[in-house]
């Protein structure tokens, strides 16, 4: 075989194939998607919550309540991760068929792996915002409403976005971009570990494959 | 290709054993052919006598335990798993009994998807896949999806699919087993028109007996081993009989 021929996949192609997919299976990304919104605006919500709590009854409300925040923010982040991981585990393992057709055609195992990996990021990504952004918002208008200074509160609540204090965890993840950031990775991963799996599977074994 | 080979898949002694448990299944135990460019031949046996097997071990879809498989003569053990993705995406094209066509995509871009491996412009892609369905009847159907197609069309567009890189040997496990007789028969004469028309190898892995007219050879399997291997000419001399 000479040098010119090979199998080709560029990132675009992958790109373009990632996003149509996603467009053609659009109730079943909502589903995914919805899980990854409940859990960053979940997520957001506590710790915009807790920030607000915290500036307004002073840092010195005691250890035990920061402790009680970092709790319940590591709860927040398992619940959204084992919602993640199981709605990604599915649009995954729906499609082994499809894998098993798409080697057929030439395509290798870091192409399945690409387009799994660019859907999940492209999730992760919506997902995190629509999240972070409604967690915040029901977080402040909350507070605003009942608490005594909504103009502070709303002043507290914006400075969050601009908080990157790596020394403080809490705070960090306060920011609403961090858990942003946080929704792709978590996405990203959940979905690596069945993308690989099928990615690996020979194509007899993946077409054998019924859901 | 400067150079046309005489056989277009050889297997030397080829053999796929599974081992389930305490047993050891020999789907394939032993099997050696020739077949030639542009030959269009039938592997006919009841099922499990290892046509599916042989299926996938000429595809290159799965690995052998035994012996070897030459397509072009090159040894498919010997590619890397670049050059076994070539292989996939442009000698061979395969057709499937339950058709695997991709759900969520049009006639059109299901048959324009394997190009997508081969490197062709977008455009040139369209323009292929447009021709290769007018070809196989489809013309007016190009934007249904395979939920919108009738069995017997969905296995047109597979065989779109198939042929639209050109390739040097098209393989078909059970192409016509989940088609009524008519259905059946009409995909059996637009594998046959192809075949003379493009001068592809076909290989069907089957146990439709309305194969055997079109057939130029027909390898009798049975028990993983081949048991006889006949022309058509033998065939129809022994109905006669």
């Amino acid at each position: 075989m000479s040098g010119e021929e090979g199998v080709k996949f560029p990132l675009s192609e992958a790109f373009s194939f990632s996003l149509e997919s996603i467009k053609r299976r659009f109730g079943r990304a909502l589903v995914t998607m919805a899980s990854i919104v409940l859990g960053i605006s979940f997520l957001t919500f506590l710790l915009t919550t807790g920030r607000i709590v915290s500036v307004l009854y002073g840092e010195g409300s005691g250890v035990a309540v920061q402790f009680y925040q970092l709790w319940m923010a590591v709860i927040a982040l398992l619940i959204c991760s084992v919602g993640i991981v199981n709605s990604m585990l599915m649009s995954v393992t729906e499609r082994y068929k499809e894998i098993g057709t798409m080697k057929c055609l030439g395509a290798m195992n870091t192409h399945v792996l690409e387009i799994f990996l660019i859907e999940a990021l492209l999730l992760g990504l919506i997902g995190g915002l629509i999240g972070a952004v409604a967690g915040w918002t029901i977080a402040t208008v909350w507070q605003a409403f009942t608490q005594a200074s909504p103009v502070n509160i709303f002043m507290v609540s914006a400075s969050l976005w601009t908080e990157f204090n790596a020394s403080n965890p809490l705070l960090l993840l306060a920011n609403p971009l961090i858990d942003i950031a946080l929704s792709v990775v978590i996405a990203l991963l959940a979905a690596l570990a069945p993308a690989y799996i099928a990615a690996k599977l020979s194509p007899t074994e993946a077409l054998r494959y019924e859901v | 290709m400067a150079l046309r080979y005489e056989y277009a898949v050889e297997t030397e002694d080829l053999a796929k054993y599974y081992v389930m448990g305490p047993v050891t299944v020999r789907a394939l135990d032993g099997v050696s052919v020739k077949i030639r460019r542009s030959e269009y031949l039938s592997i006919m046996g009841p099922s499990g006598s290892g046509k599916t097997t042989f299926f996938n071990m000429v595809g290159g879809l799965d690995r052998p335990t035994r012996g070897k498989v030459f397509i072009d003569e090159v040894d498919i053990a010997s590619l890397d798993a670049y050059e076994l993705a070539w292989l996939r995406a442009k000698k061979i094209g395969y057709i499937f009994q339950t058709f695997n066509l991709i759900p969520v995509l049009t006639a059109l871009e299901n048959v324009t998807l394997p190009m997508v491996f081969t490197g062709v412009e977008r455009e040139e892609r369209l323009r292929r896949a447009r021709e290769m369905l007018t070809r196989v009847g489809l013309g007016e159907r190009l934007d249904h999806k395979p939920g919108e197609l009738s069995g017997g069309q969905q296995q047109r567009v597979a065989i779109a699919r198939a042929l639209v890189n050109d390739p040097v040997i098209v393989l078909a496990d059970e192409p016509t087993g989940n088609l009524d007789l008519h259905t059946g028969l009409e995909i059996i004469n637009l594998l046959k028109t192809l075949n003379t028309e493009k001068k592809v190898t076909i290989i069907n892995a089957t146990h439709d007996l309305k194969m055997i007219d079109v057939s130029d050879r027909i390898f009798w399997l049975r028990d993983g081993k081949i048991e006889r291997i006949e022309t058509r000419a033998e065939v129809a001399v022994k109905e006669i009989e």
